[in-house]
């Protein structure tokens, strides 16, 4: 009897915090990005979607390895109460229980964490998966990811709801400060081989194009708008990039595979040995550490300059 | 050996798996070259696993099944298929195909692996086309022509193979008067014309009594009658044999059987 | 004339492959460039004698298991192949060759499996291979491996196993001369094996009973036809990973024009699969260049409307 009660009771005050909410929605319409009138507050993320929140999030699941470094870098790690398997930095973040590996989130093991917010990247499959999460009075914030100016709005917005304003613009600053540091002169020509077969490379629309061309080194496929793309052999041995960048996900780092393939042989770089290895950690994701990196890929480039 | 015997089989019995009894059990036949033999019986009594013996398909599990002496499923089957030709119950059309190139397909026992087709083997054809009357058809495709028609075909296929002995299973089963007729009267005639013999496997005991030397009549897997036509078709033996009334007449020195009314009790 | 044209396309289908491509090469550097002598030919080349093999193992398991939707990939192989590169993967096999190589097994082990499936007791007393069977065993095999395959996927926490389906749709990228010398090697045993088999598939299109009449061996025929068939297919997939409907529409393509006799059909099919393969693959590299398109997708967008034609042609009479 008194578990009937219970749920009564909860589905009563469900039912008022979604008018509540409602009415908060409707209230904060004629605000752009951020309200904090009365607690709570009314972001726009980057599907063009209004989320409100009573109070700033308490109990963030993660579902992007970008935004779980950003939150911890935010200084809301003790608020991240769930993250994906590939979520591995920083090292506290292991100890946040898992919700799975995050390209198709199960919903259930989302909600199992009684999350009062849910980050995700910007796909149409998690578009679909925030619209199901709103559905059952969770609030989802859907975060471009790609490039790094998405990065530096991405730390404005997540530090708004989690109540670490401040760090966040800082954080955003910080990427600003970067992008606009100039490069410097001399310019390796570079390409980031991602596979194999078919050999895919990073283009024009990846955050390692922007660390590239800061870290003083050119992306050979940087006319390739999209993030990445498959490309013809041939055309990586024509463009005859000085150097192959590799991200390494594993120690030891070695030589790539296809190193001894012979059609590689082709390529000068791969010919020469040339590459440069990216570990993951630094390079994986865009990261508040973008400062780092790009420090990181110039020093590496130094040797080859 | 007396006159060429071809198909000999000896006290043959053959048991499918699972089966309660027998599906054949102590059956004899022989065929010579000039011989139609007919193979007469009800439905399951066993015709069609007899034919399958006599073509090395199924081992006896007693007696012997020979071809030219030689255990049937002894003989290599292009070997065989070069003595035995065959027009089965059914068979299936996968991809269009025109006449010609069916016929053609008779000449498969004579030709090597590599090697392409002959002068010899498209003359074959001609001639098989030539005596079953479908010349005309060389060039249809298979699935315009008549039942009738495609009957006369794999005829041809048959004799495409040169064989020493043509079998054909139920090869009227779907035909008009006219047609059936035409086929047995061409069977006869390639039998007394060119020294074959043939093994018709036919429900129409009429037709077995006007074409056939001998006829074989299967009950229930056993042999219930064999010899010439005027012995073996007695009223008692078919009326036994296929549980109905019939009165048998004589036409032409052959006897022809008349179905009767089942008497009113 | 017939063969002359076909003779004439797949000429003109590696010269194109030759010439053309994302890169510029310049007329007079043809004979020089290493793009072209390293990459170019060993690619066209290959993609010639893996869409040939496609096809004729395509055309001679539409004629084994009486059933014009056969196409190499029905029987499982792609993914045995799969689970086998996900195993080299997961089970961290260095070495250049590791993928192809662990695909190859992985498309032997689903073909011995489906296979033993497909033996089943006839009534002649032996075991028969059954087409029917062959074909449930198939798919049944296929789906249980690409099941196994998407799970260790989705539990394993190496990103590197995401590229086992990039590897296993992958086309032709791996071209060199050692897997042309390789491939070209071991081809021509199952390729003879088929084309032997020819003039017996001519029989059996009319049924295994009749064929045995007409004095085929059809027990050790559909034996041969089926491994034969299966080993080409598992050598195309660990050169090229999985590339479709050459398999399924070239030997109809080729019927609409050769007829049904497997005497012609077979050697047309491996000239006309060679040839829209490398067609396809020329196209894959250049259309989008730099980028470039699976090549999977391109024999589809040639291949389907051909075979819509053909197919509306044939329904029409």
């Amino acid at each position: 009897m008194r578990r009937w009660a219970d749920r009564i009771h909860l589905a009563a005050r469900l039912l008022v915090s979604v008018a509540v909410l409602g009415a908060c929605g409707r209230a904060g319409d004629r605000q752009t990005a951020a309200s904090q009138a009365s607690g709570a507050l009314t972001v726009t993320d980057d599907a063009g979607h209004r989320v409100t929140l009573p109070a700033p999030a308490r109990r963030i699941v993660s579902v992007a390895p970008s935004s779980t470094e950003l939150l911890f870098a935010l200084g809301a790690g003790p608020q991240v109460v769930g993250r994906t398997t590939w979520c591995k930095y920083p090292p506290a973040a292991l100890a946040v229980p898992v919700i799975g590996d995050g390209l198709n989130p199960s919903l259930e093991a989302v909600a199992a964490r009684r999350p009062d917010l849910v980050v995700l990247y910007r796909s149409a499959l998690n578009e679909a998966a925030a619209a199901q999460l709103a559905r059952i009075g969770v609030p989802a914030l859907v975060v471009k990811q790609d490039r790094l100016e998405d990065l530096a709005r991405a730390a404005q917005l997540l530090g708004v709801v989690t109540g670490h304003s401040s760090a966040g613009d800082t954080i955003a600053a910080a990427i600003d400060a970067v992008l606009r540091t100039p490069p410097p002169p001399r310019h390796v020509r570079l390409a980031f081989v991602v596979w194999d077969n078919p050999p895919m490379v990073i283009g024009a629309g990846s955050y390692l194009d922007q660390i590239a061309g800061l870290a003083g080194g050119v992306n050979v496929f940087h006319d390739i708008p999209a993030a990445s793309a498959t490309v013809s052999l041939e055309t990586i041995a024509a463009r005859d990039p000085q150097v192959i960048a590799v991200l390494d996900d594993s120690t030891p780092v070695g030589e790539p595979a296809y190193t001894a393939r012979p059609e590689w042989q082709v390529v000068r770089a791969v010919r020469l040995r040339r590459f440069v290895h990216l570990p993951a950690d630094l390079f994986g994701r865009p990261s508040p550490r973008t400062a780092e990196a790009v420090a990181e890929l110039r020093r590496l480039l130094e040797a080859w300059r | 050996m007396d006159r060429d015997l071809i198909l000999a089989l000896r006290n043959v019995s053959a048991r499918y798996p699972g089966a309660a009894g027998d599906a054949l059990s102590g059956v004899s036949l022989d065929v010579r070259a000039g011989d139609l033999l007919a193979i007469l019986g009800p439905n399951g009594s066993g015709k069609t696993t007899l034919v399958r013996m006599a073509l090395g398909l199924l081992v006896p599990a007693t007696g012997t099944a020979e071809v030219l002496g030689r255990p049937a499923t002894a003989w290599p089957r292009r070997d065989l298929a070069r003595v035995v030709g065959v027009v089965s119950q059914r068979e299936e059309n996968l991809f269009p195909q025109r006449v010609r190139e069916s016929v053609l397909l008779g000449r498969y026992p004579h030709l090597s692996v590599w090697g392409g087709e002959r002068p010899e083997d498209h003359l074959a054809v001609a001639r098989a086309l030539e005596r079953c009357d479908v010349t005309a058809l060389a060039d249809r495709w298979i699935r315009t022509l008549s039942g009738g028609e495609y009957q006369r075909v794999r005829l041809a296929r048959a004799l495409a193979q040169e064989p020493r002995v043509l079998v054909l299973d139920e090869p009227t089963a779907s035909l008009d008067l006219r047609h059936e007729m035409e086929l047995f009267e061409l069977v006869r005639d390639l039998v007394d014309t060119h020294g074959l013999a043939a093994v018709v496997v036919t429900h129409h005991v009429n037709l077995a009594a006007r074409f056939a030397d001998q006829v074989l009549l299967l009950d229930d897997g056993r042999s219930a009658a064999s010899g010439p036509p005027t012995d073996v078709l007695t009223r008692a033996t078919v009326e036994r044999v296929f549980a109905w009334p019939v009165a048998i007449e004589p036409f032409d020195g052959r006897p022809q059987m008349i179905p009767l009314r089942k008497p009113s009790p | 004339m017939r063969w002359l044209g076909l003779a004439g396309l797949s000429v003109v289908a590696l010269t194109l492959a030759v010439v053309l491509g994302p890169a510029h090469v310049a007329w007079a550097d043809l004979g020089r460039s290493p793009i072209v002598r390293e990459l170019r030919i060993p690619r066209a080349l290959l993609g010639f004698v893996v869409g040939g093999s496609l096809a004729v193992s395509g055309a001679s398991l539409q004629a084994l298991m009486r059933n014009p939707l056969a196409d190499p990939f029905l029987l499982g192989l792609s993914g045995g192949a799969g689970l086998g590169a996900v195993a080299a993967i997961a089970l961290h096999l260095g070495g250049p060759w590791a993928l192809p190589l662990a695909a190859f097994v992985g498309a032997l082990v689903a073909l011995g499996l489906v296979f033993r499936l497909g033996l089943i007791g006839g009534w002649g007393g032996g075991v028969e291979l059954d087409p029917r069977v062959l074909l449930l065993g198939g798919v049944a095999v296929g789906a249980f491996a690409g099941a196994v395959m998407t799970a260790i996927i989705s539990v394993s926490e190496a990103a590197q196993l995401r590229n086992a389906f990039l590897w296993l749709w992958g086309g032709l990228s791996g071209a060199s001369w050692d897997t042309l010398l390789v491939l070209c090697l071991y081809v021509p045993v199952p390729l003879l094996v088929l084309l032997a088999a020819a003039r017996p598939l001519d029989v059996l299109a009319l049924g295994e009973e009749p064929a045995r009449y007409l004095g085929a061996d059809v027990t050790a025929l559909k034996r041969r036809v089926y491994l034969a068939a299966s080993l080409l297919t598992a050598a195309a997939v660990a050169v090229s990973g999985v590339i479709g409907f050459v398999g399924l529409m070239v030997p109809h393509l080729c019927r609409g024009v050769w007829g049904q006799q497997h005497r012609a059909l077979l050697p047309a099919s491996f000239l006309g699969g060679g040839a829209l393969l490398v067609l396809a693959d020329t196209a894959a590299r250049v259309a989008v260049a730099p980028r470039e398109l699976p090549v999977g997708i391109v024999t589809a967008l040639i291949g389907v409307p051909l075979f819509a034609l053909l197919l509306r042609r044939w329904t029409a009479t």
